[in-house]
């Protein structure tokens, strides 16, 4: 690069974002500023075919099938990858991948008990499909008192919760503020000065008055609210043991005062036996529009980090919930640029999704280099590896062993995403009871666990799903008679690429060698799938 | 999230390696002396056997009696090793062990339900919103496992229900620590290899995956992708020692000794995990609940526990492993003094006992005292934080340690009480 260059991009550096450049570009360019020389050392572009299964993992939730990857990497087109992440964003499986991925953010996998989980299942799919904007769907989330049964549905973040104040206060601030307040109920933040105990009962106390009516163990029950009480905390650490208090609040906002009624007049409808209350002022109507509020920027940073991380394997700000000063985003000032041109372009999910796909910077290979091998992740100049989800996996593990195109075979003319959905659901069962965390707890980091391990080992659903039946993988590749193409077949429906040349030899010559063909490919889908390659997103 | 500060055998596990590989290369003879060393680990390794007896067993009919009260029953107490104790008669074996044994009758966990009771017993704190704690097991596993130990380091032996991998009980502490679940003491379906993948097809199949892997390692590696293709290598080796969870493989004089009824055989059981390096066992026997026929309930259910409870700590002393392994006898509560007009006893949490012996006690202690009929505690009052207090420093560790999950302290043991030092030794 000669000096002239250099200097262009220093002053295109310093002048920041130009206004008509896609939102990809400037990921790009941002990224590339995060580290010395990055496009010198950051790994090459992926291959199509590592592409094509990333991609369909991160926006369809499961691997692609032989057939696409054959067209994909058949295709001669230059804007191919543009056009796939396109039909995937507009399939309906990509509705059903966002239903379950924030179905588990949103709920931790919690065992059903006022919302049944269909419906709120359908809420969510029906959101992602019509790409209702994120800022709409979560005030839908936090302003249904699950009374109308239209609006049922939303209410279940608060009401499966049992509206228990500090669960539903911490999850509030982890979820959708990115701050993870619990550690300052009892005090301000002992390690993060950001954090005070102020904030935990600013959030709480927006939901305070709030009840379940009739009763908490009724599986019908209603949020009410009352029209008086207050929050109060004293921290532990203080010896005079002042209690204070707070009006609802979102942190760094100023709080919101209550309008003062008349005694006589702090009910709609007033408290009495068997009714539910409607105070004339409710704190909880108003914290749907706090959170969500413009002014309020942590929910713009927290719902563009998720999505940012749900694509690239980190947030920015990493952990998730940990947005603070003392623990600054890798890249500060793409998070801002992300969390703002979200907010300006409505809370579009599926702009944000395909604006990161379309990065170079999503699309760069996992293959670490001599080059990259020492660079820290968080510079992304190699692509994160991620474990698949237990959906993921499940889903993969029908797709690969051939399951799923029995069952598309099988619906012909009438096969729809519900329908051939309505016959993978009862496979996908095992995968998140073995790969799921238990309920009630978020995601945590990666595990893998005796039981997973033996389940893949010894479990009849992994045997059964292999065990060759007619237009399965086993049966398919068992009718191929050249052990390279036998190769090629499980190559392309397991791994969505083709086999080195290695590997076809290598497997080839397994397969030549056998007495029992069929056995031995049944031994060689197993260790695929049971591979790290299988169970990593790449 | 951060590591335990104890964050167990790191050190010890590349030391051994490091032996091992030593060892392997200077043939046979270095081998032998591995396993040498090996042992010797194990002797250092502690251990942890909690008997817990489910529904919640009487303190009068076990280790605090109160014949001749109004509440004291129809048991007389009766003299046992240790001049001055005096236990129910309804355990004439384990008084012929007091010597061994070490109890505390000033328990007062002032909490009468079920679920919350176990939880203050098996995780030293009440039930609180918001966080969950882990379990005795869990923390000992966690605490005590060191990495060259093959097999699970929480177990738990139930009457009955399903066998399986629990999610819940390590809580923070991850899954790696939770229990596994030997219903009627038989291990999860999937611990053993099925019939229909022969050992060919599976060393097969294994050396595939393994090529398959080295492969994609070499351009693609992380701590995750080292942590799952590790994962298969941990349960070849569990699988490989699936007979450790088989107790008919013991000797038939043993199990008659024990006893022969669920008992006896899962008590067993028990002592041959414990031998086999496993950190934490629990063995539950049921049921103690007994709103109804209290004293019949107690002859039956305390002639089946006496036994195989006293030929478990017999055999722990015998081969030495009484010294590094902790036994408790717990409940949920203990029983009310009150006896009802079903002659049944009630939950009381207010004044009862738990027997403990082994690693890291004073054997033949007694700790705490109750009034004459048994309806209070008059001296040295405990509670489920000062057990699990005195838990962990019997074994050696310091239970006012934190972890650290997400980054965020929690004192290993309830900071609001602490060991009772009368009875460590």
């Amino acid at each position: 690069m000669g000096p002239l260059a250099a200097i262009s991009i220093a002053i295109v550096l310093l002048a920041g974002a130009r206004a008509d450049e896609p939102l990809h570009k400037q990921i790009d360019r941002q990224i590339a500023a995060g580290l010395k020389d990055y496009n010198k050392v950051a790994s090459p572009m992926a291959s199509d075919a590592e592409f094509l299964r990333r991609v369909s993992l991160d926006l369809t939730g499961r691997i692609p099938p032989a057939s696409e990857v054959r067209t994909f990497l058949a295709d001669t087109s230059t804007d191919k990858r543009i056009q796939l992440i396109d039909k995937l964003l507009a399939s309906p499986e990509y509705a059903r991948r966002m239903e379950e991925y924030f179905d588990v953010v949103l709920m931790d996998r919690r065992r059903d008990a006022k919302v049944p989980g269909t419906e709120w299942q359908t809420f969510l799919r029906t959101a992602f499909a019509a790409n209702k904007p994120y800022d709409e769907l979560v005030r839908e989330i936090l302003s249904s008192d699950g009374a109308d049964p239209k609006t049922r549905p939303a209410a279940k973040f608060f009401l499966d919760r049992d509206l228990e104040p500090t669960i539903v206060t911490r999850d509030i601030s982890r979820l959708f503020l990115g701050q993870n307040l619990q550690c300052a109920q009892c005090h301000d933040h002992p390690i993060v000065d950001d954090y005070k105990q102020s904030h935990f009962y600013g959030i709480q106390a927006f939901i305070n008055r709030t009840f379940l009516f009739p009763t908490v163990q009724d599986a019908k029950a209603v949020i009410a609210e009352k029209a008086e009480g207050e929050v109060s905390f004293i921290s532990v650490f203080d010896p005079k043991k002042v209690s204070m208090t707070t009006a609802p609040a979102v942190p760094g906002r100023k709080p919101i005062g209550d309008p003062k009624f008349d005694k006589g007049k702090e009910y709609a409808v007033a408290p009495a036996k068997n009714v539910k209350p409607v105070p004339a002022y409710s704190r909880l109507a108003k914290l749907a529009a706090a959170i969500t509020a413009a002014e309020n920027v942590a929910f713009r940073r927290a719902a563009a980090n998720r999505l940012w991380a749900m694509m690239m394997g980190r947030g920015l700000v990493h952990p998730l919930d940990f947005d603070h000063s003392a623990n600054p985003p890798s890249h500060p000032e793409l998070m801002t640029l992300l969390a703002d041109e979200f907010a300006k372009h409505k809370y579009d999910v599926k702009w944000l999704l395909r604006e990161i796909a379309l990065s170079k910077t999503y699309q760069r290979s996992s293959e670490v280099t001599p080059r990259t091998q020492d660079v820290a992740e968080d510079r992304y100049a190699v692509a994160i590896l991620k474990p698949l989800s237990p959906e993921q996996l499940g889903y993969s593990m029908t797709q690969a062993t051939g399951l799923t195109d029995v069952y598309r075979a099988d619906l012909a003319k009438n096969l729809t995403e519900p329908a051939l959905q309505a016959k993978l659901a009862p496979h996908l069962g095992p995968f998140v009871r073995f790969y799921g965390t238990r309920p009630g707890e978020p995601e945590g980091d990666f595990v893998s666990t005796l039981d997973q391990t033996l389940f893949v080992k010894h479990g009849d659903q992994l045997r059964t799903l292999i065990t060759p039946r007619p237009g399965g993988l086993v049966d398919r590749a068992g009718k191929l008679t050249e052990p390279s193409s036998v190769v090629e077949e499980l190559f392309l429906t397991v791994y969505g690429r083709l086999p080195a040349d290695e590997e076809r030899r290598e497997i080839g010559e397994v397969l030549r060698t056998t007495a029992n063909r069929k056995a031995a490919l049944n031994d060689i889908v197993w260790a695929m799938l049971a591979s790290a390659e299988f169970r990593f997103n790449h | 999230m951060e590591r335990c500060e104890y964050a167990c055998g790191t050190n010890d596990h590349r030391i051994d390696r490091r032996l091992f590989l030593g060892s392997a290369a200077a043939g046979l003879a270095g081998f032998a002396g591995f396993n040498a060393r090996a042992s010797e680990l194990a002797a250092a390794q502690k251990r942890m056997l909690v008997i817990f007896l489910s529904g919640g067993v009487s303190q009068l009919e076990t280790w605090d009696p109160k014949p001749n009260t109004d509440t004291g029953g129809p048991f007389r107490a009766i003299p046992t090793s240790v001049p001055g104790v005096h236990i129910s008669e309804l355990l004439p074996l384990a008084a012929k062990r007091m010597h061994r044994l070490t109890l505390v009758r000033g328990i007062n966990t002032a909490e009468d339900e079920h679920g919350r009771g176990a939880t203050i017993m098996l995780t030293g704190r009440r039930t609180e919103p918001g966080i969950q704690y882990p379990q005795v097991g869990a923390v000992a596993a966690k605490l005590l496992t060191t990495s060259t130990q093959e097999l699970p380091g929480h177990v738990q032996i139930t009457p009955g229900g399903g066998s399986g991998f629990n999610k819940d009980d390590a809580a923070f502490l991850g899954p790696k620590f939770a229990s596994v679940t030997l219903a009627d003491g038989k291990p999860p379906a999937d611990l053993l290899r099925p019939a229909v993948l022969t050992s060919d097809a599976d060393r097969e199949r294994e050396a595939l995956r393994q090529k398959l892997n080295a492969k994609f390692a070499q351009s693609r590696k992380s701590a995750q992708t080292e942590a799952y293709t590790e994962s298969f290598e941990q349960a070849a080796k569990v699988v490989a020692k699936a007979n450790a969870f088989d107790a008919s493989r013991e000797d038939p004089k043993a199990a008659d000794r024990y006893g022969r009824h669920d008992f006896g055989r899962h008590m067993l059981l028990a002592r041959r995990l414990l031998e086999q390096g496993v950190s934490f066992v629990k063995v539950s026997h049921t049921n103690y609940d007994t709103h109804h026929e209290n004293f019949d309930f107690h002859i039956e259910q305390l002639g089946e526990f006496d036994r195989p409870f006293s030929m478990l700590l017999d055999d722990l002393a015998d081969r030495g492993m009484l010294e590094s392994t902790l036994v408790v006898v717990m409940s949920e509560f203990g029983r009310t003094p009150k006896i009802n007009d079903r002659y049944g006893r009630d939950h009381w949490s207010k004044a009862w006992s738990v027997a403990m012996a082994g690693c890291g006690l004073k054997a033949g202690a007694v700790v705490g005292k109750t009034n004459a009929n048994g309806t209070a505690v008059t001296e040295r009052e405990v509670n489920g934080g000062h057990l699990f207090h005195t838990y962990f420093k019997a074994l050696g560790l310091d239970p006012t340690k934190n972890f650290h999950p997400a980054g965020r302290p929690i004192p290993i043991a309830d900071p609001k009480a602490s060991a009772i030092a009368e009875i460590l030794a």
